[in-house]
């Protein structure tokens, strides 16, 4: 019973606040401004879709924020010095993807916590964007580019809601259907267990962050496409709304527990929000309060849950 | 503390009626335990026992009954309340702040203060009566050491040292000699003389029958969250509790086995982890049940822990069915044919979130796999193959072994490795914990793996169970095999002797020891 509820109380909760600002907004629900919130949150629901499998594992990464804009930088210069539109895209994932097996390989080869690896690694790629690029945003990108943020496929589908979309199936099919996918939940659950079984938990612990990094560097090349530019100021917070997306699609911190689903409806809740705020004149500072709280309720959600779980199991 | 009316029970608990979600866990249950008595309180896993001590901690509120203290209701709200009327608890799972020191953890919420304004903790007073307090119960630890450092054995000392500066009426101590030696036993055993001397009642939950004959004065038994039996020690027999507890009589603890013994599967040669084992040669063939006998600290999981590569080995040689075993690895040792059951089941044995399904295949996920794809159809089916086999509790592929009883997740653990394949088993206290009839299962189980051609290497510290269980028992003091005898024509004071006793002191004739009470009889 309160398996279900926790499974769809999410799900819920985005319907009533859709439902809520439409009362009063009814410019919210038209076509042009769904489809904007579509845009808005796919790069976060992209890096959301990494971030479930590492929490899963039982990880952490802050600095997806930082290798977001580090790839989006890097492939942004690979178009200016004319490379096409694909290699640029590529790069930026190659990019992406390098910085998460670093992050990944201190993780599970020093046995060093997440939680600091990755806080150093967001000042460390950030800091590397910013001396890369001396803090200027890269100019001169090829026009067609912008189609990976601003297109339409048969002209209705924005193109980020067909990335997500396909990101999320794949994501969804890995932690589910996979061994590695069967591994991850392992992991998450007891990684002594797991190394115990003969999973090769330091080379998975790897994948999953390579994994994630990859991604970031996706969601770079979706941001630096929207804002025409490869800015290396972009994705500042962004860590903290993914993971506040996995936890409030019922991820835990303590890792084992998240999916795919949950995590997007998690994304679309912070997406809505911030829409419908902007809708309603609602000041981006006092968003921000909101965000937090939210953060806050869905992991005391989660925890009460947990030890109501751990009552009956006694 | 005030003398107490012996006509009053220092505890009663009457009619205590307690259910999670739907699921009645206790029914209608009562028990007393009087001032300066060992009260028992034994049952299968999941019969109620723990949920019951837990209401009498006040960590849960009993749906219906009443709990009297020297024959005054009382209601405990939270744990604090039910320490403040004097009962104290040693759990089970070990609750100690592991960052804090020995003494630190002894003095936990009662530390000494300094006089004056700002009530600073007296370190030196705090060190000064923990190491008494140690001293005068014959535990030899370090009130400095840090708890995270001290073996599980020393970790269960320090928690009934601190539940003894708790406790002023009531102690329950729950399985508190579960990994304790045969001396650390005494010793306890004597401290558990010395509390009745000073008017404790205690309560005593043991899966260790025999122990019980030692200390207990009175039982109490529970069977599916029901009392079955409630009376005074002396009048029943180690036999009837367990026809109480199970509700039918046990044939044979130890089943019979017919195995042919076929080619040596492991062979480890000269294999040595400084500081914890050296030199250890051995072989197991097909069809073999070897046990390994010891005391706590000779080495014996680390043993079975540097065959498996969980704990590289410094030096020597293991082969599985004569080929080089190069550079241990759990991940290769599994792919060889190798499965260990740990001796900490919730550390390194189970996902405990995990479904039952999940945690049986984990092993061997690739027997499941269709290409790339996970086939949860044919996991299922494995799930229910092995719930038949082993007679897995509830019989449902989808249950959550966390919310399994001890005896179930061992048997989970145990098809783990039936499911991977195994050729070579190490199984490291394979029943610790676990309640009888359920051990009686795992032992048909090690049985039919001997007969299916596997080799089986227990390590266990309960001697009934190496002698009725192994076709030879290797003996290890100090991380060396001292003897290896065969279990037909030794006897449980035998092992013991070779377990704890220095070579010199045995050729000197000495006395033979006297305090190997622990686990001879059944």
């Amino acid at each position: 019973m309160s398996d279900w509820i926790k499974r769809f109380l999410p799900f819920v909760s985005l319907v009533a606040l859709c439902v809520l600002i439409a009362a009063l907004e009814p410019r919210f629900l038209s076509a042009g401004n769904l489809a904007g919130v579509a845009r808005q949150t796919a790069v976060i629901t992209v890096i959301a879709m990494g971030m479930t499998v590492v929490m899963v594992s039982g990880g952490i990464d802050l600095s997806v924020g930082s290798v977001m804009a580090l790839s989006g930088v890097i492939g942004a210069l690979a178009m200016v010095s004319g490379a096409p539109v694909t290699i640029g895209i590529v790069a930026a994932i190659v990019t992406g993807a390098a910085c998460g097996l670093l992050n990944g390989a201190a993780i599970a080869t020093l046995r060093i916590p997440p939680f600091i690896v990755t806080l150093g690694a967001m000042g460390i790629y950030r800091g590397l964007v910013l001396l890369v690029t001396d803090g200027k945003a890269v100019v001169g990108v090829p026009s067609g580019f912008g189609y990976l943020a601003e297109g339409n496929l048969l002209g209705v589908v924005p193109v980020p809601m067909l990335i997500v979309l396909l990101v999320a199936v794949a994501t969804h099919f890995l932690l589910t259907n996979t061994r590695p996918g069967r591994y991850c939940y392992a992991i998450g659950s007891n990684i002594e267990a797991a190394r115990y079984s003969g999973v090769r938990v330091t080379r998975y612990q790897i994948i999953f962050y390579a994994l994630l990094g990859a991604l970031a560097g996706l969601a770079g090349s979706i941001e630096s496409a929207r804002l025409v530019t490869g800015q290396p100021t972009a994705g500042e917070g962004y860590e903290l709304r993914v993971i506040a997306a996995v936890v409030i699609g019922g991820g835990s911190l303590a890792g084992g527990q998240g999916n795919v689903t949950g995590t997007i409806i998690g994304a679309l809740i912070m997406g809505v929000l911030a829409n419908g705020a902007n809708l309603l004149g609602i000041s981006s500072f006092a968003q921000q309060v909101v965000i937090g709280a939210v953060i806050v309720l869905a992991v005391t959600f989660d925890e009460f849950q947990r030890r109501r779980l751990e009552a009956t199991s006694a | 503390m005030e003398m107490t009316d012996q006509a009053t029970p220092a505890l009663e608990m009457r009619g205590i009626t307690k259910s999670f979600a739907g699921n009645t866990v206790l029914s209608d249950v009562s028990l007393s335990a009087e001032a300066g008595k060992v009260h028992a309180l034994v049952g299968e896993n999941g019969a109620g026992k723990s949920t019951l001590m837990k209401i009498l901690a006040g960590v849960y509120q009993p749906d219906s009954g009443e709990i009297l203290i020297e024959g005054q209701s009382i209601r405990f709200a939270r744990p604090a309340d039910a320490l403040g009327h004097g009962i104290a608890m040693i759990y089970q799972e070990l609750s100690l702040a592991p960052h804090l020191t020995v003494a630190e953890n002894i003095f936990l919420g009662r530390e000494p203060l300094r006089l004056g304004p700002l009530k600073v903790i007296n370190r030196r007073e705090m060190n000064e009566r923990a190491a008494a307090l140690l001293s005068e119960y014959g535990f030899n630890l370090d009130t400095r050491k840090r708890v995270a450092q001290l073996s599980t054995a020393d970790r269960q000392l320090v928690e009934i040292t601190r539940a003894t500066v708790e406790a002023r009426r009531v102690i329950v101590m729950d399985e508190p000699t579960s990994s304790l030696t045969t001396r650390e036993v005494e010793e306890l055993f004597r401290l558990i003389r010395d509390l009745k001397a000073r008017g404790l009642a205690i309560i005593y939950i043991s899966h260790r029958l025999e122990e019980l004959d030692a200390i207990a004065d009175s039982v109490t038994i529970l069977r599916d969250g029901r009392q079955v039996y409630a009376g005074a020690w002396g009048e029943i027999t180690i036999d009837e509790v367990i026809r109480h507890m199970v509700g039918r009589e046990l044939t044979e603890i130890f089943p019979r086995r017919c195995a042919e013994v076929g080619k040596t599967l492991l062979r480890v040669e000269q294999l040595t982890l400084a500081g914890k084992f050296s030199e250890i040669s051995f072989e197991a063939r097909a069809g073999e049940v070897v046990g390994i006998a010891g005391l706590a600290g000779a080495g014996r999981t680390e043993l079975v822990e540097a065959i498996f590569g969980a704990r590289p080995a410094d030096g020597g040689e293991i082969f599985l069915s004569g080929s080089k075993l190069d550079r241990a690895r759990p991940d290769r040792a599994v792919k060889q044919g190798v499965g260990l059951l740990t001796e900490d089941r919730k550390r390194t044995g189970l996902c405990l979130n995990l479904s039952f399904a999940k945690n049986l295949t984990l092993a061997n996920v690739r027997a499941v796999l269709k290409r790339w794809r996970l086939d949860r159809k044919q996991e299922n089916a494995a799930a229910i193959e092995y719930i038949d086999k082993l007679h897995i509790r509830p019989p449902n592929p989808g249950k959550t072994v966390g919310r399994m009883s001890g005896g179930n997740q061992q048997k989970v653990l145990l098809a783990r490795w039936l499911f991977a394949n195994s050729k070579v088993f190490l199984l490291d206290e394979p029943t610790r914990g676990v309640d009888v009839a359920s051990r009686s299962e795992i032992y048909r189980a090690i049985n039919k793996l001997a007969e299916a051609g596997a080799a089986v290497v227990i390590v266990s510290s309960d001697l009934p169970e190496l002698l009725g269980m192994t076709d030879r028992i290797l003996v290890m003091r100090r991380g060396r095999i001292v003897a290896e005898l065969d279990p037909q024509h030794t006897t449980q004071e035998e092992v013991l002797k070779h377990a704890a006793v220095e070579e010199t002191d045995v050729q000197a004739g000495s006395d033979s020891p006297t305090n190997f009470s622990l686990s001879t009889s059944r």
